[in-house]
């Protein structure tokens, strides 16, 4: 079909489609009163936070996003098929693709009116702040919700009727809501279904849509999060598109449940991938102190991707001999034991202002950089027994935006600034290695 | 001698199989431009199979399609711009009106027909604003009809286009139907209903468990076959078995309302003899009907199984 004769027959399908979704009371109610209530209960249940839910509005929009991609796309896929709508359509003399391009187009906007909805009435009832970055915000709403989309597709090419649109959503929804970082927050889940979580694309969508709001860096190092949600609704997308039927009558017999697998196998390539990388640490609720740290939660912190010692970044010398720091290093062994930073009443923030030394001499490139490491970590021992210091080191890995971390330390001899934020990144990577180091799973040359 | 006009249907060795089931067996038929042509048959005998795979809703196993010149199965989206159909069992969204539901099939047509010009010519008029769901299984079928008509088709294809309307809306339909032959266009249909058939396709071809066992004009195929003309006759006092018998001509004589019905050979010789047994005086004429064969009949000799009439719907 000529493009110029398509691309505004595809728009007026959009435009009507849209039309006839704001007249039924059903999908206005499932579609906006619905993401209202949801709002409304995380208010109700998270009132002492300040600002008012600012933390959990991944939460909020991820549960919307989810719900009209994998209930409200499929929902009125099938409900068409089941009437013969995309019969009819297929004796358009356009290819069918177009028209499901549009349907999901038409559903990106109906989304992004819910989505809007949220952030408006969570600014205008609790003071909400809207997104510190609304670009990438923009951005993470797109991609996530492609990323269902693709679920919602496959949702539709599997789902014989809309009973089983409904039963086939919630094997998506419940899982993600309940054990998958959506509903429930992920640090109030024990360590187990935090693990699961990682296999399901809900705690990337929460984790890259909270980022937006309140974390000054926004989207970097989010990028495992943003991969994770590409690969799952790549795959569920493509075998939704190979799978999508167009005739009610038709079943799907073998293909539905190799196209099942696909999906899902790449679910488990992203939990894999996330395990192998690091990704699946523990989080903690907000408010803990490295006292809480349990032994369960250290136990699970794993050390894989950590830069080597000699590499540019985080280097750290082997043991000195003898347990003696060399005669370059003497005075500031000597000045760091009086450092005032490093001697607090708080343990927990005098180790990060310690590992913030490491981290200052690691970025400033200073010649002694590995040898200053070295010294802090014996310094560390020395100071705490090895129980307190595995809570605190776990704690600031777990924990890595708590506290305060120092962009420079002149009564070391540390003057120059660095930025604080990458002294924050590198000391939790001395942290893991100090801790691998206590526990005997990374060992000294 | 000229040579013939290309067919704006031709179907050659179609088939379709769905799993162990052969739904279409070898089906072959043209249909001239500007020709009724109808498929009839039983539920099961192929009709919309072979409909669907013309319309490329389903890929044939074997066999070629080309429509108004165009290979169907090679440049699907080319036919279809030449083709208007209407399914059975189609439906639209419930929020959707006429005027937008034309609008949009509309769009999607280089050169397509006026939606209001639509609007009027398959009576929607008056509820060419509302919405689909409140829309009578009339108006429906009606709106299905002016969608199959949006493109200004070369080929109409109308997969049992009045079943289930009441006889005035079938005959608004049938009226609709012969005006886009009187315009130019082909029709291929399929159909349940024998008088529709003989009413408005120029030829017939009877499915039958999936191949297609006849193809002919109603008449001729009426003249063709096998069925005799039946007499039903009453007298006063009634003929006698052995009188009926030695009737010249007669077959299969039946007891029948207090007379008979009779089968003949030659209705001509039958109605002498019983002429002149009238003649004779003994019996006074009652009641007397010639029944010529029908389409049932032929249908009946055909397939060894008799019609079943379609159960028809409120308008």
């Amino acid at each position: 079909m000529d493009t110029r004769l398509l691309l505004p027959a595809v728009l007026r399908y959009c435009l009507l489609t849209l039309r006839l979704n704001f007249r039924s009371r059903q999908a206005l109610a499932y579609g906006y009163l619905m993401p209202v209530f949801f709002l409304l209960a995380f208010a109700s249940v998270f009132r002492s936070d300040t600002p008012l839910l600012l933390p959990q509005m991944g939460q909020i929009l991820a549960i919307t996003i989810l719900g009209g991609a994998c209930f409200g796309l499929p929902t009125a896929m099938v409900a068409e098929r089941e009437r013969g709508v995309w019969r009819r359509y297929r004796l358009l003399p356009v290819g069918t693709g177009a028209l499901v391009a549009g349907a999901l187009a038409v559903r990106v906007v109906i989304i992004a009116g819910a989505v809007a909805l949220q952030v408006l009435l969570a600014r205008l009832i609790y003071g909400t702040p809207f997104p510190l970055h609304p670009v990438q915000a923009a951005g993470a709403f797109l991609l996530v919700t492609a990323s269902f989309l693709g679920l919602g597709l496959l949702v539709a090419a599997l789902a014989d009727d809309v009973p089983a649109v409904q039963g086939l959503g919630q094997c998506l929804f419940l899982p993600m809501i309940l054990i998958g970082g959506v509903g429930v927050p992920l640090a109030a889940l024990p360590l187990w279904a935090q693990r699961i979580a990682g296999f399901m694309p809900g705690r990337y969508a929460v984790d890259v849509l909270q980022r937006c709001f309140n974390d000054s860096r926004g989207l970097a190092g989010a990028g495992f999060g943003l991969a994770a949600l590409v690969v799952i609704g790549a795959a569920a997308g493509l075998a939704g598109a190979a799978l999508l039927r167009w005739d009610a009558g038709r079943r799907l017999g073998r293909s539905g449940r190799t196209g099942l697998a696909a999906a899902l196998g790449s679910w488990l390539a992203v939990g894999v991938a996330a395990a192998l990388t690091g990704h699946l640490q523990p989080v903690l609720p907000y408010d803990t102190a490295y006292e809480d740290i349990t032994e369960a939660q250290i136990a699970a912190i794993t050390y894989d991707g950590l830069p080597g010692d000699n590499e540019l970044v985080t280097r750290l010398a082997p043991p000195f001999p003898n347990g003696r720091a060399p005669a370059t290093l003497a005075e500031f062994v000597y000045r760091i034991r009086d450092w005032p930073p490093g001697d607090l009443d708080d343990p927990g923030q005098s180790v990060r202002n310690l590992l913030s030394a490491a981290g200052i001499a690691d970025l400033r490139a200073d010649p002694r950089e590995a040898e200053i490491a070295r010294a802090i970590f014996d310094e560390l021992q020395r100071r705490y027994p090895p129980g307190q210091l595995r809570r605190i080191l776990a704690w600031i890995i777990l924990r890595p935006d708590d506290g305060t971390a120092l962009g420079y330390a002149p009564e070391l001899g540390l003057p120059l600034h660095a930025p604080v934020r990458l002294v924050r990144e590198r000391s939790v990577l001395y942290a893991q290695k100090f801790l691998g180091r206590l526990l005997g799973k990374i060992r000294d040359p | 001698m000229p040579a013939p006009p290309p067919a704006a249907v031709s179907v050659r060795g179609l088939a379709k199989r769905y799993g162990p089931v052969e739904a279409v067996r070898g089906v072959s038929f043209d249909v001239a431009a500007g020709e009724i042509f109808g498929l009839l048959g039983p539920n099961g005998a192929g009709k919309t199979t072979t409909l669907e795979c013309i319309l490329g809703l389903r890929r044939p196993d074997a066999g070629t399609i080309a429509l108004a010149g165009v290979d169907a199965l090679a440049q699907p989206d080319r036919a279809k711009e030449r083709v208007g159909a209407q399914l059975q069992d189609a439906a639209l969204q419930d929020q959707i009106t006429p005027r937008q539901a034309l609008r949009l099939f509309a769009g999607f047509y280089r050169a397509p027909a006026g939606v209001d010009e639509l609007i009027d010519r398959f009576a929607l008029a008056a509820r060419a604003d509302a919405p689909f769901a409140a829309l009578s299984s009339g108006q429906r079928r009606r709106l299905f009809l002016a969608l199959a008509f949006v493109n200004r088709p070369q080929v109409v294809v109308l997969d049992e286009p009045t079943a289930g309307l009441d006889p005035q809306a079938r005959r608004r339909l049938h009226q609709i139907i012969a005006g886009g032959r009187a315009a130019g266009q082909t029709v291929l249909l399929s159909t349940h209903d024998l008088g529709e058939a003989r009413a408005l396709c120029d030829r017939i071809g009877i499915l039958d468990g999936g191949r297609l066992i006849a193809v002919a004009r109603p008449a001729d195929l009426v003249a063709g076959g096998s069925a005799r003309p039946r007499i039903a006759v009453r007298t006063a006092p009634p003929l006698t078995a052995a009188q009926v018998a030695a009737l010249p001509g007669v077959v299969d004589p039946r007891p029948h309302e207090d007379g008979w019905l009779l089968g003949t050979a030659d209705a001509s010789r039958t109605i002498a003899g019983l002429a002149r047994l009238l003649e004779a005086g003994a019996h006074a004429l009652v009641d007397l009907q010639i029944e010529r064969p029908s389409l049932e009949d032929v249908y009946l000799e055909l397939t060894g199984r008799a019609w079943a009439a379609p159960e028809p719907e409120d308008e």
